[in-house]
């Protein structure tokens, strides 16, 4: 898909499938909304759930997408595959956006997408409050030692985004990618467990965290809605584990 | 014998208590005190309650193939847990989650003695059995797409194979009770499931109460299984093999198994906990796996072997 | 004294006896013979307080052995004999030793049930019986699927117990058994008692239960008459 093509045929009804996309598509251009994916309004995993509540929602079906007329559509790299084969039959401009790791790649996919919807200006705007607010992060004299713990002992290993976010508050990533137990934890606990912020059903997942071994452990609770995707707001992401 | 069976036992907790993640190595306090004694008692008591309702099971229906999980006790009990758990009664109130347990393996024993009738016999109750399983594996499924958790049916899986991982003390020693009850209601019945070799009125002229037993016996697997599974999921297979390798040693009789099975029971399921957490080194995986997924590919190839040697 | 008094009994549907009277005293082995479907079976569990209407057994006077007696598991002759010692709740091994004696057994007593031939398996079943030293003995069919040694072993067996003193009942379809070694033979046909009578009166009764002309001998004569 092409840049050029895609300035040239300014969208004005664009349609994100993606939660990812339509975070940014609500922050970059929300009046070129025509629909987003039905997660976005969900509070516990969507940044902008305010907003989307009063923005159209639609399933991700071809036939429901194609009745919205959308001369845009955004999606992430992996899901929906039939529907988007489906669309891109009807040839419908698609542009794919893979999640950024780090801010660096943060700044190029605010960029990309701003230029895409033909607002640029508004992507530089949100760059620069997302810089301003890591500048403004304190660099303590002595890093500490944090650890990223998920359900099932997944933790974020170098290279992940959180592993970027830990860097900007001046943390220094206790993990090196692979699966933690709960015994391998307290073999060498860190002086941080940072964890997801636990949903409001009973979960399964999120039962180990209450485990009486974990009581001494220094921990901080992140909502996953700033984690899940990435954007200009995981500066926020940062500002939560510097304080 | 029985002797060496509790020493061997005694010697497994012990080394149990060694082992951890892919390690073998003395673990500080914190580890030692949260992590490997949960892990350690819950193996012996789920291990005890499941090898000795095996036996008594066994005996009471004069079936070699009998098995708490087949008579379908242990799919009630796991669907106790999993309500109590996803309707957020665990909680508000921490006990719930055992109650759920043993509420299920209750209301599965009470459900296999009425589809049995009134005077269940050997057979019936095993048909009984499969209903009650089958119920109660829709009835977990529906429950789970049901559940407020959107997650609740693909979280599920790992849990349902049985695991002693991870589990807090606090839930090991409110499970202890009623598995120790169960454990001494089913110890009561090996007058009862002697006589019953000869056959329900050959025991009855014997002067045993018949159904009474064999209500005893539901009654005892429900407390001794039922809690176990509310915290350590379905561990299958544990109640079906005790018995088949106490036999060589301690003979055929029902009653003389009985001492054995937990003993029988709480080292074979230890054994297959240390083997899966030390799996790890040896394969490539990156966590322990549930140790009910070890009894199962051992158990049921065991299940096969006895069933193609036919009736004894 | 055991007996039944003006039985009537049920089973699936069918009344298996009607308004069925019989007593049986110590000294006495009494044979029920009739055909098959008479009802022979179901009058000796009521002896033996196994029906509804007759319970509760009396396990520590009566033992009762049902036809085909069989184990579920692979326990050994020792082991089935001592089951008849459940009813004392005790282990005593000197009533056992006895019984597997008196039954010829003694030397099979550590053989599996199920390794050995049908004749000594039904002899152990049978020491169980004696393990539990019952007063009353009720035996169904104890003899089917014997060989005649066996068979004439087995009934020698029963009524020297007679003999000494305890009430033997027996269900029998070999009428020469029954008439050779019972003092009494009662005779059941379609749920009815149809005679009652000493050993050596009771051939013509029985015979017509069977639907045989009297006068014809159902079996030839291998030994002489006792």
């Amino acid at each position: 898909m092409n840049l050029a093509f895609l300035r040239a045929h300014a969208a004005e009804r664009v349609v994100s499938l993606n939660l990812c996309t339509d975070q940014m598509l609500v922050l970059l251009a929300p009046e070129k909304i025509a629909a987003l994916s039905p997660l976005a309004r969900d509070p516990a995993l969507s940044f902008v759930a305010p907003q989307a509540e009063h923005l159209p929602v639609v399933r991700a079906s071809a036939e429901a997408v194609l009745r919205l007329h959308p001369d845009l559509i955004l999606a992430a790299p992996y899901g929906a595959q039939t529907t988007l084969a489906l669309l891109q039959q009807e040839r419908v401009p698609l542009l794919r956006i893979a999640l950024p790791q780090d801010f660096a790649g943060i700044r190029q996919m605010t960029r990309l997408l701003a230029s895409a919807l033909d607002v640029p200006q508004r992507g530089e705007a949100l760059l620069a409050a997302m810089d301003a607010e890591l500048a403004a992060l304190p660099r303590p004299d002595h890093a500490l030692h944090a650890l990223v713990w998920e359900p099932r002992g997944l933790t974020a290993g170098p290279g992940t985004l959180m592993d970027a976010v830990l860097d900007a508050a001046g943390m220094s990533n206790a993990s090196d990618g692979r699966n933690m137990s709960l015994e391998a934890l307290l073999r060498h606990p860190p002086d941080l467990l940072v964890v997801p912020a636990t949903p409001a059903y009973p979960s399964l997942a999120t039962t180990l965290l209450d485990h009486p071994a974990l009581a001494a452990l220094r921990r901080l609770t992140i909502p996953p809605a700033l984690t899940i995707c990435a954007g200009p707001f995981s500066a926020q992401a940062a500002a939560l584990l510097a304080r | 014998m029985i002797r060496w069976l509790a020493l061997l036992l005694a010697v497994l907790a012990a080394v149990s208590l060694f082992i951890g993640d892919a390690t073998l190595a003395l673990p500080d306090r914190l580890i030692l005190w949260q992590l490997r004694l949960p892990r350690t008692l819950l193996g012996l008591l789920v291990g005890s309650g499941l090898g000795l309702s095996g036996a008594v099971l066994q005996g009471a229906l004069r079936n070699p193939l009998a098995d708490p999980g087949l008579l379908g006790i242990t799919g009630t009990a796991g669907l106790g847990a999993v309500i109590a758990f996803y309707w957020g009664l665990a909680a508000a109130f921490p006990p719930a989650l055992a109650a759920g347990g043993l509420l299920g393996a209750g209301v599965g024993a009470a459900f296999l003695l009425s589809f049995a009738g009134g005077a269940p016999s050997g057979p019936s109750l095993i048909l009984a059995g499969v209903a009650v399983s089958a119920i109660a594996a829709a009835l977990l499924a529906l429950a789970l797409t049901l559940a407020p958790n959107p997650f609740a049916l693909a979280e599920i899986t790992f849990w349902l194979m049985g695991g002693l991982a991870d589990r807090p003390l606090w839930q090991v020693v409110l499970a202890a009770p009623t598995i120790l009850l169960g454990v001494a209601i089913l110890l009561s019945l090996g007058r009862g499931l002697d006589a019953l070799s000869l056959g329900e009125d050959t025991a009855r002229s014997l002067g045993v109460p018949v159904t009474r037993t064999l209500r005893l016996a539901a009654v005892g697997t429900a407390f001794a299984v039922g809690t176990g599974a509310a915290v350590a999921g379905s561990i299958g297979f544990i109640g079906l093999v005790v018995p088949h390798l106490l036999r060589p040693w301690f003979g055929e009789r029902p009653g003389a198994l009985l001492p054995a099975a937990p003993l029988a029971g709480a080292a074979l399921l230890l054994a297959a906990d240390m083997l899966v957490r030390l799996a790890p080194l040896v394969l490539p995986l990156s966590a322990a796996p549930p140790v009910g997924v070890l009894t199962a590919l051992l158990g049921a190839p065991f299940l096969v072997a006895i069933a193609r040697r036919g009736e004894p | 004294m055991t007996g039944v008094s003006h039985l009537s009994a049920v089973l699936g549907g069918r009344t298996v006896l009607h308004d069925v009277s019989l007593t049986v005293v110590p000294g006495e082995l009494v044979a029920l013979c009739g055909p098959n479907g008479a009802g022979k079976s179901t009058l000796l569990r009521a002896l033996a307080g196994l029906l509804p209407d007759t319970g509760p057994p009396d396990p520590r006077h009566i033992a009762w052995l049902p036809q085909g007696a069989r184990s579920a598991w692979g326990l050994t002759v020792e082991q089935v004999a001592a089951l008849g010692r459940i009813p004392h709740r005790d282990n005593a091994t000197a009533p056992v030793t006895k019984a597997l004696r008196v039954c010829g057994i003694e030397a099979l007593r550590t053989a599996r049930v199920d390794r050995i031939s049908g004749g000594e398996a039904r002899r152990a079943m049978l020491a169980r019986v004696f393990a539990s030293e019952p007063e009353v003995l009720l035996l169904d069919e104890p003899t089917a699927d014997l060989d005649p040694a066996a068979s004439h072993a087995i009934m020698r067996l029963l009524r020297t117990t007679a003999d000494a003193g305890r009430t033997v009942v027996v269900v029998l379809h070999a009428l020469d058994l029954a008439l050779r070694y019972a003092r009494r033979v009662v005779v059941l046909a379609d749920g009815r008692v149809t005679a009652d009578l000493p050993a050596d009166q009771a051939l013509p009764a029985a015979a017509a239960a069977f639907g045989l002309p009297f006068g014809a001998d159902p079996t030839p004569r291998l030994l002489p008459p006792c």
